[in-house]
């Protein structure tokens, strides 16, 4: 069981309150993402829950619980960081034997434990190596190794692929979202990456200055973003914000149009503007157009075929069910 | 990583040492201050009585006063001109590639680690001695008159020693400075036409700028307090050509038995320390943040 | 990046760099030289570099006459007895400064600093009477007493700056893995810190045998250390180079050879992290 209930939390580092009054539940089983800005809070928001700060108000709930109080070690939860805080001192068994050494485990439930996560993880092959010895890739699954084994109530990870290369980081991506399936315990992710809250959450919780934006599924959140800060911050490449008399038309301050959801043509469209690089992905092509009265830069997603060059002309047209509309104040208008 | 528990506990660990330095401090300063206000001599107990300033201006305006700083001003500044201009020279050398590097980086640290009691006695009888030092031998051998350092020359002599002692000092953390240097800022400086003399002074000699400022603090703060050398060589002498301000307050309290005089001289010392500290600390400081 | 630099002026430079490390080295060179030959050979007129009859025997007369073996198991007693009371101290109050920071932990990391600046002589009166009064004058414990809290602040900056180098996270994965705050720095911290608490054992191994202020003004016969034992030749009596050398060979060799293992954690150790 790992159900977690933030119920007003705040945190104040001196004078400055980076988590304003913030309530959240965390069900049973649930992936959840942290994703903001760095700066956002979530990570500080990660380690309340933790227990590696202490909040200045308010309750942690893990499974109706009260564990406010409670230390670190005694809240049931396994933390993988970004650095991997592996011990480098002691070989890949004893990292992972670790926490069941300090709970006092005796030693065949322990060489269970390890001998079953070393499977899951590959590094049945490693287990007497030091870390400085692995690939980035290794010691991330060491570090879920030693997570894993303590069977925790739930997962809490800080920006755990920010160390690894880019092929690297979407491999590892599969794994952790594997591995969620797998063992069906919740876990809590934090990343400023909204590609990796994309694909691997049931649930995004999207902060700004300590500030809830949205929580939602991540198509909730593409779909109907309830704000401009979310509209900008979910989706790749982000989505074009339009203001002024095109946004009026539609009785919108601002007007917001995903890449994917303006359709192109060389002929005719509603509006017009002049091609400034064309990057060719192969499956797709995304066009930047300048010169169109609209904003300095709007982004197109074409198909990969297209065969557009700088300076050529074009001509834009929204997908109309598909635009999001936001009041004076950044809020959706529905 | 601060949780009201871990906070509690560091301030827990933190305390042995702050409340032992606290009382190294405080307690042994208190009381030289204190005595430095009384009429007290080691050899007539119990005969203190409250002299107000009169060791400060007894002490302030002995003639040896003046030559203790005259002398610990020559000491410090002979030293540091011997060892930042030498240290200099020695690490751009050491810096260029050539056969024998670490060998040769070993010879140059060694005087550091040598007691000051054995290098002053070993200099002042084997090399110094007028009769039968080696620098009297090869007087001798290029027929000049040999040099009797203590007697001639005496606190160029204690000079010359203590610099020898603090050039790999000196050296070894310029060196590491120096290598500290990005090598394309160099390479950059030479495709903009830059000499080896003005790459020097325009660009290693700035990069150097802050650890020469640390060698100078530093080995200020350990030059003021030098004493072994001196006690083992000349005792201050001859007359006070040799005596600086700790070996003054030493010779007022240790040998005169003169405590009142003597912490005055102390309290004056402190004082002149921390004018020097103050500068350092204000470096070392802004490295903290670093 | 390196260049290839041509043979002729790497020989020219490898000529200059060695006559000058050779002359830098060669007092302690003479020193070694001097302690194996006779009394009259050392003063001999010309000096003779290697062609005299070697002999141990200053060595042996050394020892005899002047219990020479006391005052170096003294050097051995208050150098390492200080360094490690220091690092026991230490040890706490560096995690507590580099993993645990506060608002006043630059300031207390300031002020310790400035206690290393106290000159002595501003405290040997009081030092001396409080030992006097005690007892403790003339004893190992007084010296390391003295020069543990002379070179503790050294030991804290050396740590703290080692400590900071080890990510925080480890410490709080630790934790999070249940281990308590003894465990955290006894078999988590203190196994990855060890060769940073070496080097600050070395050096201030290095500092406490070389001091020279202090142990000269608090002890006499008994708890005498090198230092002070070396002292005692500035008054010579007939011949003694041979003598003092043998005497100062034995004296600087041991801290020689762990200097010689220290010099890169020196230069961090004594500017206190500010030359790197």
């Amino acid at each position: 069981m790992g159900r977690i209930t933030l119920d007003k939390i705040t945190k104040s580092f001196g004078d400055v309150q980076v988590i304003p009054p913030l309530d959240l539940t965390i069900e049973d089983g649930e992936f959840v993402v942290f994703v903001g800005p760095s700066g956002c809070g979530k990570s500080t928001l990660l380690r309340l829950i933790a227990g590696l700060e202490d909040v200045s108000s308010g309750e942690i709930r893990i499974d109706g619980k009260n564990a406010t109080e409670t230390p670190p070690a005694k809240r049931g939860l396994a933390m993988v960081f970004q650095s991997y805080a592996l011990y480098p001192h002691m070989s890949v068994r004893k990292n992972i034997a670790f926490p069941l050494r300090m709970a006092g485990m005796d030693q065949k439930e322990q060489d269970r434990r390890i001998d079953n996560a070393a499977k899951v993880l590959n590094l049945s092959d490693y287990l007497d190596r030091r870390p400085g010895q692995l690939s980035g890739g290794q010691r991330q699954r060491v570090a879920i190794g030693r997570a894993i084994v303590r069977e925790p109530a739930a997962f809490l990870f800080d920006e755990p692929l920010s160390n690894l290369d880019a092929a690297l980081r979407v491999g590892m991506r599969l794994e952790i979202s594997e591995l969620h399936n797998r063992l069906e315990t919740t876990m809590i992710y934090v990343t400023h990456d909204q590609v990796e809250a994309m694909t691997m959450a049931d649930k995004i919780v999207v902060l700004r200055a300590g500030l809830i934006e949205q929580v939602g599924s991540p198509l909730d959140l593409y779909k109907h973003p309830r704000n401009l800060f979310v509209a900008g911050f979910i989706g790749s490449p982000t989505m074009n914000l339009i203001a002024g008399e095109p946004a009026r038309a539609y009785d919108a301050t601002t007007i917001g149009v995903r890449p994917e959801h303006m359709a192109l043509s060389t002929e005719s469209g509603k509006w017009t503007g002049k091609v400034g690089v064309a990057e060719h992905l192969g499956s797709d092509t995304f066009l930047h157009i300048h010169e169109t009265g609209l904003a300095e830069t709007i982004t197109v997603r074409a198909d990969g075929e297209v065969t557009l060059r700088h300076g050529d002309t074009v001509h834009l047209t929204p997908v109309e069910d598909k635009i999001h509309r936001f009041d004076g104040e950044g809020m959706r208008i529905s | 990583m601060a949780t009201q528990h871990s906070r509690a506990a560091a301030r827990l660990m933190i305390s042995p040492a702050v409340i032992l330095l606290l009382g190294w401090m405080l307690i042994p300063l208190g009381m030289t201050i204190y005595f430095s206000f009384l009429r007290y001599n080691l050899l007539m107990p119990g005969t203190e009585a409250w002299a107000g300033f009169e060791n400060y201006s007894y002490f302030l305006t002995d003639p040896a006063f003046f030559a203790a700083i005259w002398n610990t001003l020559f000491l410090v500044g002979g030293v540091l001109l011997i060892t930042v201009v030498g240290g200099i020279l020695l690490a751009l050398l050491l810096d260029q590639p050539f056969w024998g590097q670490g060998i040769v980086r070993l010879l140059v640290i060694a005087p550091f680690f040598v007691m000051p009691t054995v290098s002053a006695l070993v200099w002042k009888n084997m090399f110094m001695n007028p009769v039968n030092g080696l620098f009297a031998f090869l007087a001798d051998a290029i027929g000049m008159q040999p040099v009797d350092f203590f007697a001639e020359i005496p606190l160029l002599s204690i000079i010359l020693i203590v610099a020898w002692g603090w050039l790999p000092f000196a050296t070894l953390i310029l060196l590491t400075a120096m290598q500290s240097l990005d090598g394309e800022q160099l390479e950059a400086s030479e495709m903009d036409g830059a000499g080896a003399v003005s790459r020097f002074f325009h660009i290693v000699l700035p990069h150097l700028a802050r650890a020469i400022t640390v060698v100078i603090l530093i080995q200020t703060i350990f030059l003021l307090s030098i004493f072994a050398e001196i006690l083992v060589t000349t005792n201050g002498g001859p007359g006070t050509a040799t005596t600086n301000l700790t070996f003054l307050v030493y010779a007022e309290s240790l040998l005169r038995f003169d405590v009142g005089t003597g912490s005055a001289g102390g309290v004056v010392a402190v004082i002149l320390a921390n004018i020097v500290a103050i500068f350092l600390m204000r470096m070392i400081g802004k490295n903290l943040d670093a | 990046m390196a260049r290839a630099v041509s043979t002729r002026r790497k020989a020219a430079v490898t000529a200059l760099a060695w006559t000058i490390g050779i002359l830098i080295f060669f007092p302690i060179f003479w020193t070694i030289l001097t302690s194996f030959k006779t009394e009259a050979e050392a003063v001999a007129t010309p000096p003779s570099l290697f062609n005299f009859n070697w002999t141990l025997e200053n060595y042996t007369t050394v020892q005899d006459r002047s219990n020479y073996g006391r005052h170096f198991l003294n050097s051995v007693v208050i150098s390492l007895g200080s360094t490690f009371l220091g690092l026991v101290i230490a040890v706490p109050a560096a995690w507590a400064m580099a993993f645990v920071p506060g608002k006043q932990t630059k300031n207390v990391l300031m002020w310790m600093l400035s206690t290393k600046m106290l000159p002595p002589v501003g405290v040997l009166i009081p030092i001396y009477l409080i030992f006097r009064n005690t007892g403790l004058l003339d004893t190992r414990v007084a010296l390391i007493i003295v020069l543990t809290l002379i070179n503790l602040p050294i030991i804290v900056w050396m740590l703290y700056t080692y400590f900071r180098e080890i990510p925080g996270e480890i410490l709080e994965a630790a934790r999070m893995d249940g281990a308590t705050l003894r465990y955290e720095i006894l078999y988590v911290l203190t196994p990855m810190a060890l060769p940073g608490i070496a080097s600050t054992f070395l050096l201030n191994v290095i500092l406490a045998w070389n001091e020279a202020f202090w142990t000269l003004n608090l002890t006499a016969a008994n708890a005498a250390p090198l230092t002070a034992f070396i002292a005692s030749y500035s008054s010579p009596e007939g011949l003694f180079y041979a003598k003092l050398s043998a005497a100062s060979t034995m004296a600087i060799a041991p801290i020689l050879i762990l200097g010689w293992f220290s010099q890169k954690q020196l230069v961090r150790g004594l500017t206190f992290g500010a030359v790197k």
